[in-house]
């Protein structure tokens, strides 16, 4: 008897249990139905409402008397009410697409598009949102969803009006230590033979210095693979250098073994790091944080968090300048301009009530005033203005800046980097934002740094770059997809094999043998279908050039 | 997963036809009635089996044809055995084959050696406290994920104050340091070390629970006949353990095909790239991360099949020689 009563209470138990489970994965729905009768209300335009806003980043919420919040809700009515990511974003993704729970607003996802999230909004924009045309003129046709020609997200970076002024600059080049340029008496290197000098010589004084890094490691083959495009002039469009529209493979040519050749010579000089070829990426960056190397070919952003931890250590000195050094005779193009962030940004969920309403918020907020706002700040609050019209921070201002916590009541940093924004400079002349105003950005800086670009004359790293024209209409060429097994596929990653393999193996060579691991490479490479590389890249080049032109 | 997948079913089998006789009854639905808490209490786990281990097994069917995620089983296109073809056909893959099986064996080899070299040992340690820092230090690196453990070792062997060549440099064995990861030849040695310095106290622990099962009247009977410690080593505690022995063995027999990835992925690099690739690389360069899941499936099969041949020829070499085994 007690046996039974027992083995019945386990068997309640369980029935409770998953019946509290199942119940806990059905709430949630059933209140989302309802109100959506109201679809095409847009009468009056300052009218209060509320937009949720789906981020697909950790954020912070703004504190609630954001001023700029405070400002947009008093001028156009609008008050968000955002959600930042918990977690895991794919999760989170699959949750609402699973449920069809989406708030007005959502940040970009190429899943989200493919599961029909967002809502068409080229005719929106067409019929009530005359700034947003105007802004995203030139690049209309690029925002297109290849598969069905729809707008469906407003990329929130990439689209320049007026001059660029780039003030940091996070690409490639071969990079130098402040510490050396001082001590050599600032050179300005341009060619790979001075580059490697300048090495030499102050490596032959300091011999406990790496004297030249690079790193061929997982996907982050670039600092090995790609100076040769760019020491031939050619902008970083991945494996690939494109002269007239037409696209071909580098690494068998002669511009690579050039290179590589004098990577050879300087690695018998001992100038190379012996350790580059078999360290892994966390290695590498702990090289570039012990302040030890004097220089690398890389692209900024990936040493940048070695250069973060050199900061923090107060090791100005031992940061980088990048150099862009050139074939003779070759054209410089090592600086671009960022491409459209295509799929990145905010598209309105087809759950939003009032579609028209927040095309007209976001139209809106497109005007120069607002950007100005936005960006900047309030005049006399966060900038001032000099009466030649010039925009400028106080120290005082520059240090709130900074500051975490005031930002959150006086920035609306979070939403804004979702949204469509002018980049460049506004029609009086001045920066869109603080940290791209010349002038602004130098008296930010350290004075170490202030020293070093004094000597060189300059008052952004990025003078040390030639300033790029706009980008051809296909560029850049390493974002064409190559389709999953398709021949350009295979190809593609072949080469990349290979060159993983052969040009460390011809690189710690003895300078005799060169030649002969160099020819051994080149017949590997022409062994694969690199045609079928070729012809992908140069179809999908046409593809762009005949698409994305503006008309 | 498959060769685990047999000896749940045919151990269950043996059980069966042991107690069948004795009772006399032949399986009925009263002998189901009568053990329905034994049979209750193993449905969870055929359920368990069934889904995570039958179930996935109609996604071999994606190896022979060209699957693509986004159709329909209907519609997609059925290739053969052009996936097969492939895999066999490319030069790297006989390579990477040879790399699996050998850094396997390597592994397997030391692995148990150095295993059971060090439960005896410990075995013989009276100082239950010194025993138990060695175990517990031992089986540390245990707890390791590959990343930290490959980056600990690589460290280690760098040429710029890495631990072994300033050892070696301070011995004079070496005049100058030695670069121990661009060097092929030496990859699959670093390779089968590193698994022992991560392994070797975790993989003991199975042998000392052995030994502590062997009849402390043996030892006695076998200290009276004169016996001294390496004699008790050699004739009762190395006896004692090799049915567990023979067990792991046919086991990991079954997992030749699988070298692991993580350790030839972190340590691997341009220069060694000859030695260092094995099958679940090869397969995540050109099956997975090139959305070619049909090759992963393909390969992955062939692993499969092989293992199931080689546990049963293990079994069966067991058997022959009267030893315990598995099937």
């Amino acid at each position: 008897m007690r046996k039974k009563v027992k083995r019945s209470l386990i068997v309640l138990c369980i029935g409770m249990i998953s019946t509290a489970l199942l119940l806990s994965g059905c709430s949630g729905s059933g209140k989302t139905s309802g109100g959506g009768s109201a679809a095409e209300s847009s009468g009056d335009d300052t009218k209060p409402i509320t937009l949720s806003v789906f981020m697909d980043a950790p954020g912070q919420q703004p504190t609630a008397d954001n001023k700029i919040y405070k400002l947009i809700k008093e001028k156009t009515g609008v008050s968000l009410n955002m959600e930042f990511l918990v977690g895991d974003l794919q999760q989170k993704l699959g949750v609402m697409i699973a449920g069809g729970d989406y708030p007005d607003l959502i940040s970009g996802n190429d899943k989200l598009i493919n599961a029909g999230a967002y809502i068409p909004l080229e005719d929106l924009i067409e019929k009530y949102a005359p700034n947003l045309k105007k802004h995203y003129a030139e690049v209309w046709n690029q925002m297109k969803d290849p598969k069905d020609g729809h707008i469906y997200v407003l990329p929130s970076y990439g689209v320049y009006t007026g001059s660029v002024h780039d003030t940091t600059y996070q690409g490639p080049g071969f990079y130098l230590q402040k510490d050396v340029l001082k001590e050599m008496g600032y050179p300005t290197p341009k060619t790979l033979e001075e580059y490697f000098d300048i090495i030499a010589k102050y490596k032959a004084k300091h011999p406990d210095m790496i004297g030249f890094e690079t790193l061929n490691f997982d996907w982050r083959v670039f600092p090995l693979q790609n100076a040769p495009e760019h020491l031939s002039g050619h902008p970083n469009d991945g494996g690939v250098i494109v002269d007239n529209n037409k696209a071909q493979i580098f690494a068998d040519k002669d511009i690579a073994k050039t290179y590589y050749k004098k990577l050879n010579e300087v690695n018998a000089q001992g100038l190379l790091d012996k350790e580059a070829f078999v360290q892994n990426y966390d290695q590498y960056l702990a090289k570039i944080a012990s302040g030890r190397v004097i220089g690398m070919f890389d692209q900024h952003w990936n040493f940048q968090d070695g250069e973060n931890s050199l900061i923090s250590q107060g090791k100005i000195g031992s940061t980088y300048v990048g150099f862009p050094l050139m074939y003779p005779g070759a054209k410089e193009y090592y600086r671009d301009r960022g491409g459209l962030n295509l799929n990145r940004g905010f598209g309105i969920s087809v759950k939003a009530k009032d579609p028209v309403r927040i095309i007209k918020f976001m139209d809106a907020l497109m005007t120069e005033d607002w950007q100005k706002t936005l960006q900047w700040g309030i005049k006399g609050e966060d900038y001032e203005v000099k009466e030649d019209g010039t925009f400028y921070r106080t120290p005082e201002q520059r240090k709130n800046a900074d500051n975490n916590t005031w930002k959150l009541a006086n920035k609306a940093d979070s939403f804004f980097g979702y949204m469509p924004k002018m980049q460049g400079s506004y029609s009086d002349g001045n920066a869109t934002d603080p940290g791209t105003q010349p002038q602004e950005f130098y008296d930010s800086l350290k004075p170490y740094d202030q020293e070093i670009l004094k000597a060189y004359n300059h008052k952004t790293w990025a003078e040390f770059f030639k300033e790029p024209g706009p980008n051809p209409v296909y560029f850049p060429a390493y974002t064409i997809i190559l389709e999953d097994g398709s021949a350009a596929q295979l190809a593609s990653t072949k080469l990349n094999d290979l060159s993983v393999k052969y040009l460390p193996k011809a690189i710690m060579a003895s300078p005799s043998e060169f030649d002969s691991v160099w020819q051994d490479y080149v017949n590997q490479i022409h062994k694969l279908d690199i045609k079928a590389y070729e012809d992908r890249m140069n179809e999908q080049i046409q593809w762009r050039i005949e698409n994305w032109s503006s008309k | 997963m498959s060769e685990i997948v047999l000896t749940g079913e045919v151990k269950s089998k043996k059980k069966k036809k042991r107690v069948d006789p004795e009772i006399g009854v032949s399986l009925s639905w009263k002998t189901l009635k009568a053990q329905k808490q034994l049979i209750f209490m193993s449905v969870p786990i055929a359920i368990y089996l069934i889904i995570f281990s039958y179930v996935p097994v109609w996604g071999w069917l994606m190896a022979f044809q060209n699957y693509r995620p986004a159709l329909s089983f209907w519609k997609q296109d059925w290739v053969g055995l052009q996936q097969f073809r492939f895999l066999f056909q490319d030069d790297a893959f006989l390579g990477v084959l040879r790399n699996t099986i050998a850094m396997s064996f390597i592994n397997l080899v030391l692995g148990f050696v150095t295993a059971i070299a060090l439960a005896l040992l410990l075995n013989e340690i009276k100082v239950r406290f010194f025993k138990r820092t060695v175990q517990t230090i031992s089986y540390l690196p245990h707890f390791l994920s590959w990343v930290i453990a490959a980056g600990i070792v690589a460290t280690s062997l760098s040429v710029d104050d890495g631990i072994v060549n300033t050892v070696l440099m301070k011995l004079h064995l070496i005049d100058q340091p030695v670069m121990w990861l661009s060097k092929g030849h030496y990859f699959w040695g670093i390779v089968g070390l590193s698994n022992v310095w991560k392994e070797v106290g975790w993989n003991t622990i199975i042998y000392l629970a052995a030994i502590t099962s062997i009849d402390p009247s043996l030892y006695e009977a076998a200290s009276i006949d004169g016996a001294g410690r390496f004699h008790k080593m050699r004739y009762v505690t190395l006896p004692g353990i090799k049915s567990t022995f023979i067990i792991l063995l046919i086991m990991n027999i079954g997992h030749i095909l699988d070298a692991g990835f993580e350790v030839q992925y972190l340590l691997g690099n341009g220069l060694v790239v000859d030695w260092s690739q094995t099958i679940d690389i090869f397969v995540l360069k050109y099956g997975i991360s090139m959305g070619n899941y049909s090759l992963a499936t393909a390969a992955g099969i062939f692993k499969t099949i092989v293992s199931v041949i080689l546990v049963f020829i293990a079994n069966s070499i067991a058997k022959r020689l009267g030893e315990e085994r598995l099937v």
